[in-house]
Order: structure tokens, then C-alpha cells, then sequence
């Protein structure tokens, strides 16, 4: 038996457009796919017989796998949890969830495991000083003139500003505190430190977000841990260190964080709230 | 019908008055804002998209009032914006970053999100390089990234300041293509301090001075008030108030022709030149008086 060449023989039209429709079995499919690599004739039919808007719709589909920025480990993560895939691409532009940032924190924290080893003190107060600061430096970082130099852009599109600010701000967390609790269960010294400094991390962060609009959010991050720090080091000098962790300034840093999460709820409140009066 | 009003309009930047009582309406079609640097084009701009509050006299956008929450965000929804200097959050490609701007407006569903994006980076050229990250783009590529993301959803109200500058001359004739087929629907308003923008982009202009108005009204007309006021001469005219030598080796003066000059046609150039001449003489004169 001898194979005929290729061009001597074409497919019928019905036959093809069949193909095209994509109503054809898989074997026959198969075999119009192979006798089209070679003639040039029915591949002219096709063309002919394949619509515009199929064409375009498979050249968007082709598109949308080439453009499509690959996503990144963030991402893929924050959908996993049940985040919606455009919220999700809002988070990774964080710059707090950014390597660099990211490597710069766990240096941080590590340097308080390394003084530790040192002295207990020492990794006390490295630990007290860094840990709620990391979220407030991550806030800083996200927030300042420099982190969005899209600000201008951002600002003329309808997404709400106090959504914006707290999804960013729950990036940044998200990327301080689970180091920070690890580091905190490593170290020495009372049980509940690995947990003790959350709350003033709060209140350092909302702190800084609420006198963010009115002092610009590097001075209100630096008034803010400036005071952390005083606080911490005041708590040395007295011997006091493990008060700070204890549930008077516990509570105390609870209601100012509170105080400062309805401050900035009430400068950014969204506009669609049905009791905002405009 | 107007879709953007100001009236009385002021603004100030320390002491310095950015705007001075300004009245001016925008509607369908191309307006290019023209003016020196420092003549508050942007500050006017700024305005139009809420990103800016007037002092003083009254502004509506697109039928809402910018000075509430509630107008702002009925402006936001219907804007496109593409501000003269602008930075990209960091590790974006022109895809990722058109796509993150998309998002801010709203727009949820990713199909018909991406779908736009990519109608968009075409519309502006850049469908070659949607895969590129921002920071391998050249100037003019970046200035039509941000452009791209003003065109997203086909805005009622598209604010572009200074959208030709660092464009090569190619890259002009296609923004001319891009805005003058916007113009069709929708109200566009853009700054530049180039009369060559206007000449070829702008149906109206509108003359920005030291924060006041000096015109508003159709190109050709602004064109025609210079009329019997430019023409040519062998050497510079002592009575001209700007001349130049041009390619030819002759001197184009503009100004008051002495008797039997050899006058010829005005472009924007030479009347824009005369108004801005005119005022500055005018409010010397004021000063003086």
C-alpha cells in the first residue's frame, strides 16, 4: 500500500468546518490536525471557515496566558486562605511583603535570639524594643511618601481609602507577628513574652495610623516608637521589664489601641455608609 | 452642556495665588489647558480630579460636588487621570501594573478586567511589551503606561497633564489618534505648554496666566486674533515685540507691523506669544498705575 502525497488529496468542506466548530470525534480531529501541517490548500479553507470571533477569542486566550504576571508566593498563599484573587494582587504590592522587607525583620528578630545568648536582659529588651516596633517600622515603610509613588493615581480611584489602609496594614502584620511569636517562644525568660507583646505592637500600629493623616506617617511612626522605646528603656533603669507584659499595661496598650483604631475609622470612614451625612 | 464648572475659583500655595478667580467650563471634546510653567495648569487640574480642594468659588464635576465625600467618589468612578509625574510601586510589569489600577476601579471580575487591560496597553502601543517590567521601559513607554491605566474603562472625564511630554513624534501622532477618538464620547482635558499640542490636539483652549485666564474659546479663533500682527523681514524689526530667525534665513517678527510690512498668516504660536506679551504688558500697567 502506498500513502498518497500529501496536497493530492483535500478535506472535504463539510469536514473541515466540522473541525473548525470543533464537533468532529477525536480520531477524525486527529487526522485533519496532521493532513493540515502539510497542505496549505485546507489551510486556506480553514481560515476562510474559522469566524473572526473565534480567532480573536483564542488570541485573547493565548494573551491572557503570556501577560498574566506570574503570581507571586504571597498570592498564591493569600488565595489559598479564601482571599479574592484582585485583593490579593492589592496585598503582594504591599512593599512590607516584599523581600527585602521581609529579610530585614527576620535579621532584626534574630538579632534579639543571638543577644540572648548573650544575656537574658539583653535579649528581653532587644525582643521588647523589636518586636511591636517591626510592625510599626512595617507601616512606615508602606505608608511614607516613598513606599506608593502611585499615591496620586491611587487617590483618584473610587477603591476606599480605609480599605486600602487596612489591608495594608493586615500585610504588614501578617509578615511581622509569625516571626515574632517563634522568636518570642525561643527566648528565655517569662512564658507569656512570646505573646505580651502584641498588644502594644496594636497600639503602636493603629497609634500610627491615626496620627498618620495629621503628622505625615514617617513622623508619626518615628513619634510613636521613639515613645515604645522610651517606655522600654525607662522599664530597664527600674527593673521593671516584665511589667510591661503584665495586664495593667497590657489593657492600657488594648484601649490605646482601640482608641486609635476609631480615630482612624473615623478620618477615613467610607463614604457609601448609609449614616455618613455628606 | 458642561460637564465640568468652575466659578470664582481660587487657590493658594503659601501666599502665592495658584489660581485667582477663575470661571471655566469643560465639555465633550478636546480643551488643551495652555500656559507657561507656574501658570496653575496642574493646580486646575488637580481640582477636576478631586484630587484638590478650591478655596474659595464653586466647582461640579460631572454633575457631583467634589467638596463631599459623595461627589468625590461619583467623580473617581467616571475619571481617568494621568498625572504629569507619577512613580510605580516596585517590581510591576506594564500588564501587572494597568491590572493593579484596574482593581482600584473597581473592577472585580478577572476576565472581563484582563480583557480591558489588554485593550487598553494596545490602544497606547505597548501590547508588544505588556510582558516587560516597568523599570526596563523607556520614559516615553512609561508615559503611555500611565495613560493606559487613564483609558480604563472608557471615563467620562479624561485629565491628562502634560500626556506629550518626553513622546517622540510618532508616539504624538498616536496620543493624537487615541484622544481625538475619545473626544468623540467623552470630555478630555489636557495641559501642556506646547502651542504645537494644542495646534494638533485641541479643538478649544483654554490660556492659563499667573492663575487667571487670559482665553478660552475655539484654537482657530485664538489663531485668527493675531491676524495682521506677524510677518516677515530681512533682518530683525526694531518694532517687533519677539522675532526669530527662521530656516528660510529670513526673520518672522510678531508684534505692530510698521506701514508695508509683508505680512503672513499667524500660527498658535504667534498668538499665544501676543496674549501672553499682552497680559504681561496689562498687569505691569496695573501695577504701575
Amino acid at each position: 500500500m502506498t500513502i498518497p502525497p500529501a496536497a493530492s488529496w483535500h478535506s472535504d468542506e463539510p469536514t473541515l468546518a466540522a473541525f473548525v466548530d470543533g464537533t468532529v470525534d477525536q480520531v477524525l480531529g486527529a487526522s485533519v490536525e496532521a493532513h493540515l501541517m502539510t497542505c496549505a490548500d485546507c489551510r486556506g479553507t480553514v481560515a476562510r471557515l474559522a469566524s473572526t470571533d473565534l480567532l480573536e477569542d483564542v488570541w485573547a486566550r493565548v494573551r491572557e496566558e503570556v501577560e498574566r504576571p506570574a503570581t507571586t508566593l504571597v498570592e498564591r498563599a493569600l488565595i489559598r486562605v479564601g482571599v479574592s484573587e484582585a485583593t490579593a494582587t492589592l496585598l503582594a504590592a504591599v512593599p512590607a511583603l516584599r523581600g527585602a522587607w521581609v529579610l530585614a525583620l527576620a535579621s532584626a528578630t534574630l538579632f534579639a535570639v543571638l543577644g540572648s545568648e548573650a544575656s537574658q536582659l539583653f535579649g528581653m529588651v532587644t525582643f521588647l524594643l523589636v518586636a511591636p516596633l517591626a510592625p510599626l517600622l512595617g507601616v512606615a515603610v508602606s505608608f511614607s511618601g516613598d513606599a506608593d509613588p502611585s499615591s496620586e493615581l491611587v487617590q483618584s480611584t473610587p477603591y476606599s481609602t480605609l480599605r486600602l489602609l487596612l489591608l495594608r496594614t493586615c500585610g504588614v502584620v501578617a509578615s511581622a507577628v509569625p516571626v515574632a511569636i517563634v522568636v518570642g517562644l525561643a527566648l528565655p525568660g517569662p512564658s507569656w513574652l512570646s505573646v505580651g507583646w502584641l498588644s502594644p505592637a496594636a497600639a503602636v500600629v493603629f497609634l500610627t495610623l491615626a496620627l498618620g493623616p495629621h503628622l505625615g506617617h514617617t513622623v508619626s511612626a518615628a513619634v510613636v516608637g521613639a515613645s515604645w522605646s522610651l517606655a522600654v528603656a525607662f522599664a530597664t533603669r527600674t527593673d521593671s521589664l516584665s511589667e510591661l507584659v503584665e495586664p495593667a499595661v497590657q489593657l492600657i496598650c488594648l484601649a490605646l489601641a482601640a482608641a486609635g483604631a476609631v480615630s482612624v475609622f473615623i478620618h477615613y470612614r467610607p463614604v457609601t455608609h448609609p449614616w455618613r451625612s455628606s | 452642556m458642561s460637564t465640568a464648572t468652575l466659578v470664582g475659583v481660587s487657590k493658594k500655595y503659601g501666599g502665592t495665588p495658584a489660581l485667582d478667580h477663575v470661571d471655566v467650563a469643560f465639555s465633550r471634546g478636546v480643551t488643551g489647558l495652555l500656559g507657561p510653567n507656574g501658570a496653575g495648569k496642574t493646580t486646575l487640574l488637580r481640582i477636576l480630579v478631586t484630587a484638590l480642594g478650591a478655596e474659595t468659588g464653586e466647582v461640579s464635576v460631572l454633575g457631583a460636588d467634589p467638596a463631599t465625600a459623595h461627589g468625590r467618589l461619583s467623580v473617581r468612578r467616571r475619571l481617568g487621570y494621568a498625572p504629569q509625574e507619577t512613580g510605580f510601586p516596585a517590581g510591576f510589569t506594564v500588564f501587572g501594573f494597568v491590572d493593579y489600577m484596574a482593581i482600584l476601579k473597581e473592577w472585580s471580575d478577572r476576565a472581563t478586567r484582563h480583557a480591558e487591560v489588554r485593550r487598553v496597553v494596545d490602544v497606547v502601543g505597548l501590547g508588544g511589551v505588556a510582558t516587560k517590567r516597568l523599570r526596563a521601559l523607556s520614559g516615553g513607554q512609561r508615559r503611555r503606561v500611565v495613560l493606559a491605566q487613564s483609558l480604563l474603562g472608557e471615563p467620562d472625564l479624561l485629565v491628562l497633564d502634560e500626556p506629550t511630554a518626553g513622546l517622540d513624534p510618532e508616539q504624538r501622532a498616536r496620543l493624537r489618534d487615541t484622544l481625538g477618538e475619545a473626544g468623540q464620547r467623552a470630555t478630555v482635558v489636557i495641559s501642556t505648554h506646547q502651542t504645537d499640542d494644542v495646534a494638533a490636539l485641541c479643538e478649544r483652549v483654554v490660556v492659563l496666566h499667573t492663575g487667571e485666564v487670559r482665553f478660552d474659546g475655539l484654537v482657530g479663533d485664538l489663531i485668527g486674533s493675531a491676524a495682521g500682527r506677524v510677518w516677515l523681514s530681512d533682518a530683525r524689526d526694531g518694532s517687533a515685540r519677539h522675532a526669530w530667525r527662521t530656516g528660510s534665513g529670513r526673520w518672522r517678527n510678531v508684534g505692530d507691523p510698521p506701514e508695508g510690512a509683508e505680512l503672513i498668516d499667524p500660527v498658535l504660536e504667534d498668538a499665544y506669544l501676543l496674549l501672553v506679551g499682552d497680559s504681561a504688558e496689562l498687569s505691569e500697567m496695573a501695577a504701575a498705575s
